[in-house]
């Protein structure tokens, strides 16, 4: 389950690979008349930029056109397009719901998919059937001010209590630990997970735990309740405050990025935003931590894929273009916009960047995982959506750690009922 | 031709002209509403796309349902506090731009102009301001006399309030000009012979101005209730019915059951129940306002 997105990606293999992975998609020269791919995505088009300008090189007969659309929002939109029988033809994101109900593709014999290794394809997966290919992987961690750091001696945390004692200390001297946009459900959630990533699926024991908890065999609150339980020392040291529930990322970013805080939760979509914002801005991103000292974790996955709308109105031009992502020329665009490795066999993967090197431990380990994308048929945005509500709620006041994870159970078990 | 059957022809030919917007109206209202109901009664949903017929079972769930009920409740104080302080607010305000003031004109644009700005725009404009970040405009005004930040929106206790008052904003300028309109067709001959009898400010707001007000008090006071037991664009806007789920309202909970969560006949169910209550609101609203108006003529 832990295996290494990198080592899956990198190595030697992958190189012989890349002979035969050139480009084998034809372009689209010899069609005559201009043919409309649409692509919809929760990832806004600059961190597509490179890659969508090498499609439309590739495909001067087709229009390419990418739909943004709030991650907020993104499962809404195209549930509702898809549930009217339409849509884009290609489609950020495998939700299983949308497997479920027969919106997507069977892509298992397209050649393309053999390009790529068992883990990026695992996710979107179900019953043997592959519904998506991955982009690159996505990963998220805790990005912190080097200026700041260095000029109080400080370096990454190595373990929770340190992360807390960092706090302390940034606040001693005056300066926010950390910016926080709690108005999103995302940054606790995420943040919460990190510890459990370390406390407990870092156990062998556990490794089959979320396949288990999404056919309803095992709950959060018993599995969780530990590491939530030390995740929420935070909240009661006042690392993360009630007045973080009014503020957005966007805000949170803006705090980060012009020095006003020390720390921000994130990863690599926003560091060319951070730059732009604030050019003189040294910055570095270290993975979360655990109770225990260790390299930490950072949580993130093949988590974004390109998926096929089964009434896609041009099936042959996007099925093109999806064999013409899977090439390492295509790879190596998604990259450039937005740093993750590649999961196709042969994709030359870059160096580590500078700013991620306090993060090359926990990636050589392979600690990089997303729980939820692993939850079978709970892996959709609504469980997760409502952990994130809870966690709200706790830092409100409102209710314990331990409600928070039963009234998610609860939830879990509404989900699984309905589909029943 | 006679006379009848001129008239008879004559009729046919004019309702032939409500045909259209019949035909439109039966397509896209009735049509759906029948349909949502014959949903209410189904397992419909994504995962149950060959709907299977469950009886009241979906009617029993939703009031069993803790985020529908706290749905419910948000939506019943946000619309009444919205009539209520809407209004209170806007028949002073147009009592006073009545007057001949020199910038009465500029004054009522001032206003009137937050209802022409799309509710999701006056949503991100007033979250930004309402921000407990370092940027909040409100809390930088609030620090700079002195006081402590407010948490306007990451309040549970408060977001809800925190969005009212931010539509009260937008809307009171909207019933303000039909108090105006109204208040222009009032004849001055009442003011006048109110004036020689020495009647007092307080007498001729309460005896003259407000009894004249009454069509317009009905008209704005069921539009405020009926937008108010919408509302969805400024909420989604501005807290995306959070935190938690404290400002969550009927509409907003209606699309994650119905849409998000893809559970087409709960959703339905919802919707059903919800049409209801709008009816019965808006209907016992205009009872009460109707015996009030023949009360006070």
């Amino acid at each position: 389950m832990f295996t290494a997105i990198l080592s899956a990606c990198g190595g030697n293999e992958g190189n012989k690979a890349g002979d035969n992975t050139e480009p084998t998609s034809p372009s689209a020269n010899d069609n005559t008349e201009k043919a409309t791919v649409k692509i919809i995505g929760f990832n806004k088009e600059e961190v597509r930029k490179t890659y969508l300008e090498l499609l439309r090189q590739q495909f001067p007969n087709y229009d390419i056109q990418y739909q943004f659309v709030d991650n907020k929002q993104f499962t809404n939109v195209v549930t509702t397009y898809l549930a009217s029988g339409e849509g884009p033809d290609i489609i950020e994101g495998a939700d299983a719901r949308w497997i479920a109900a027969g919106y997507l593709e069977d892509l298992t014999s397209q050649p393309f998919v053999s390009k790529y290794y068992e883990t990026g394809l695992k996710s979107s997966t179900i019953n043997g059937k592959v519904y998506a290919i991955p982009l690159q992987s996505w990963f998220e961690g805790i990005w912190y001010n080097k200026d700041i750091f260095t000029q109080h001696n400080l370096t990454p945390p190595k373990s929770f209590d340190e992360w807390m004692d960092l706090h302390d200390k940034l606040r001693a001297v005056g300066v926010k630990p950390q910016a926080m946009g709690a108005k999103s459900w995302e940054p606790m959630d995420k943040q919460a997970m990190g510890v459990a990533l370390n406390d407990f699926y870092s156990k062998p024991e556990n490794k089959d735990f979320d396949e288990k908890f999404g056919k309803g065999e095992v709950t959060l609150s018993e599995a969780w309740l530990p590491a939530f339980t030390k995740w929420d020392e935070t909240i009661a040291k006042k690392n993360l405050t009630p007045d973080m529930l009014g503020v957005e990322y966007d805000q949170a970013l803006d705090e980060f990025a012009t020095g006003k805080a020390a720390m921000w939760e994130s990863g690599p979509w926003a560091y060319d935003t951070m730059i732009q914002k604030n050019p003189d801005l040294k910055l570095g991103m270290f993975p979360i931590p655990g109770t225990a000292e260790g390299s930490g974790w950072l949580v993130g996955g093949p988590g974004s894929a390109w998926a096929l709308n089964k009434n896609a109105k041009n099936k042959d031009a996007a099925l093109k273009v999806l064999d013409f992502t899977s090439t390492p020329e295509a790879q190596a665009a998604l990259i450039k916009d937005s740093f993750g490795t590649s999961f196709l066999k042969g994709a030359d993967n870059s160096e580590l960047p500078e700013q991620y090197s306090d993060s090359k431990s926990a990636f050589d380990e392979g600690n990089v995982y997303a729980p939820w994308a692993n939850w079978g048929m709970l892996s959709g945005a609504d469980l997760i959506l409502e952990l994130g509500k809870q966690l709200q709620d706790h830092l409100a006041g409102g209710t314990s750690i331990e409600e928070v994870l039963k009234n998610t159970d609860k939830k879990a078990q509404e989900i699984r009922d309905s589909m029943k | 031709m006679n006379t009848t059957k001129w008239n008879f022809r004559r009729n046919v030919v004019f309702q032939l002209f409500v045909l259209p917007a019949l035909i439109g109206y039966l397509i896209f209202y009735i049509y759906p509403l029948i349909q949502t109901a014959i949903y209410s009664f189904t397992n419909y949903s994504m995962y149950h796309p060959n709907m299977k017929w469950i009886g009241i079972d979906n009617y029993i769930r939703l009031f069993k349902d803790d985020t529908v009920i706290i749905g419910i409740k948000n939506t019943v104080i946000y619309a009444l506090l919205m009539t209520l302080l809407q209004n209170a607010l806007a028949i002073p305000l147009a009592i006073a731009l009545n007057r001949p003031l020199k910038s009465r004109n500029g004054l009522r644009l001032v206003f009137f102009a937050p209802a022409v700005l799309s509710p999701l725009v006056v949503g991100f404009l007033w979250s930004y301001l309402m921000s407990s970040s370092d940027y909040g405009l409100i809390n930088q005004g609030l620090r700079a006399i002195g006081l402590n930040n407010v948490n306007w929106l990451g309040n549970p206790k408060l977001a809800l309030y925190s969005i009212l008052l931010t539509q009260v904003w937008q809307w009171t300028g909207y019933a303000m000009i039909i108090y105006l309109a109204n208040l222009q067709g009032i004849s001055k001959d009442y003011y006048e012979a109110a004036s020689i009898d020495g009647a007092k400010a307080w007498t001729v707001f309460s005896k003259i101005t407000l009894p004249l007000l009454l069509p317009s008090i009905s008209f704005n006071t069921v539009m405020a209730m009926i937008g108010g037991l919408k509302v969805f664009d400024v909420i989604f806007s501005m807290t995306g019915g959070g935190p938690g789920h404290s400002t969550e309202t009927i509409v907003m909970t209606l699309i994650n059951k119905g849409i998000t969560e893809s559970q087409f006949g709960y959703g339905s169910a919802f919707a059903v129940v919800f049409s209801f209550m709008i009816m019965i609101v808006a209907f016992v609203q205009l009872k009460v306002l109707n015996k009030w108006e023949a009360k006070l003529f």
